[in-house]
């Protein structure tokens, strides 16, 4: 069967561009081959880029755990420490109000004792001993008694409070009542509470040395004042010594001023005979 | 807080000295000028002559005695100085007369340097 001119030339035509349509898609094929090894090489790279993150995210998590455990444990350490040093704060804060207790104590020590010997009359001495019982240590009611040398008996010298109070009595002997056993053992007595109820509350020896030369019995203290504290009981017992010292000196110091006296007098009486 | 001027007054010089020293002891008053009187009517002289920023009394003294130094000094002398009673009187009517004849304060012996501190910088703060 011949063919027609026409006809080769139609074939032709449509073989060349079967051709063309066949060149295009080898062409299309590379470019896609191209583009899938890029996108392959392009995942290896974000793969490598995932496993990379992941590593730095680990080793970073793993850092920060352990930055994490050494600051728990910095903050342990810190809130120890802040514990320790706010139990020592308070531990100086309570050795403060010590000291400043002890200061004021030593103050009205040194007040007190000054008064006791500023003076060399045995009844200043006297008033000055009821003045610190009553202003410094808070005493409502309390006796002074002293001693009779030649007797060895207690007698009351001065007291405060009631005055029918049956409390003070005017002579004890040595070991009667708290007051003569105070002033034979030498030793402080101080009860454990206020003795509301007519008991005595305190009861200390003045004593020059191992002599005692009288004894304060305090049978009440002030309403307001609900007991006498350890620091009182140091206190009345320095005070003791004082007040036992500024007793004797001016006792003596009366006795010689009399002696004095009446020598000056023979002395005249003898210059006008 | 400038140099102040405390009167203290009390008939027993023990208590006196001690007041004193416990005034000396406290910040910021401690070079105050503090003048004594041994009883009100010593004190009314004082302050006749002198203004005082602060004024300590006893109850129990002869001649004029706290209660009525407080009402003369707030009648007769017209003054509003801050006036703190410190006595062994602990009685409810001493205290209620105290501050109804003008006191500020009233305060117990045997004081507390801490409690003295506080009233009386307080009333010097005033």
């Amino acid at each position: 069967m011949s063919q027609r001119p026409e006809d080769i030339l139609k074939v032709s035509s449509k073989s060349e561009d079967l051709l063309d349509m066949i060149e295009r898609g080898r062409a299309f094929t590379l470019e896609l081959m191209g583009e899938n090894e890029r996108l392959r090489y392009r995942m290896v790279q974000l793969e490598a880029e995932r496993v990379s993150a992941e590593e730095i995210h680990r080793r970073e998590v793993a850092k920060l755990q352990l930055e994490a455990d050494l600051a728990r444990q910095r903050l342990e350490f810190l809130d120890s420490r802040f514990h320790e040093i706010e139990e020592e704060n308070k531990d100086f804060a309570q050795r403060y109000v010590e000291v400043e207790e002890q200061n004021e104590s030593l103050a009205n020590l040194y007040v007190a004792s000054y008064n006791l010997h500023s003076t060399l009359d045995p009844q200043e001495v006297i008033g000055c001993i009821k003045e610190i019982l009553l202003n410094l240590i808070g005493a409502e009611e309390f006796a002074l008694y002293v001693m009779d040398e030649e007797t060895g008996d207690l007698s009351l010298a001065s007291y405060e409070g009631d005055p029918l109070s049956a409390l003070h009595a005017d002579r004890i002997a040595p070991g009667e009542g708290l007051e003569g056993m105070v002033a034979a053992s030498g030793e402080a007595f101080f009860a454990l509470d206020t003795g509301d109820s007519g008991e005595v509350c305190a009861c200390f020896p003045l004593k020059l040395k191992e002599q005692v030369v009288g004894v304060i019995a305090i049978y009440k203290l002030l309403a307001h004042k609900p007991l006498l504290t350890e620091l009182d009981h140091r206190l009345l017992e320095l005070l003791a010594g004082h007040a036992a010292t500024a007793l004797v000196s001016s006792k003596l110091y009366a006795q010689t001023d009399r002696k004095l006296k009446t020598w000056e007098g023979v002395m005249s009486l003898l210059r006008e005979s | 807080m400038g140099r102040k001027s405390l009167l203290v007054v009390d008939d027993s010089a023990t208590f006196r000295q001690l007041l004193c020293m416990s005034l000396t002891r406290l910040e910021g008053i401690s070079s105050a000028d503090i003048t004594q009187a041994c009883d009100g009517a010593d004190a009314l002289g004082k302050m006749r002559a002198t203004e005082f920023d602060l004024v300590l009394t006893d109850v129990m003294m002869p001649n004029v005695n706290g209660l009525e130094l407080v009402e003369r000094v707030r009648s007769e002398l017209q003054s509003r100085v801050p006036i703190v009673i410190i006595s062994t009187k602990g009685e409810e009517a001493f205290v209620e007369q105290g501050m109804k004849n003008g006191a500020n304060c009233y305060l117990l012996k045997p004081i507390s340097l801490p409690r003295l501190r506080e009233v009386v910088s307080g009333l010097l703060a005033m």
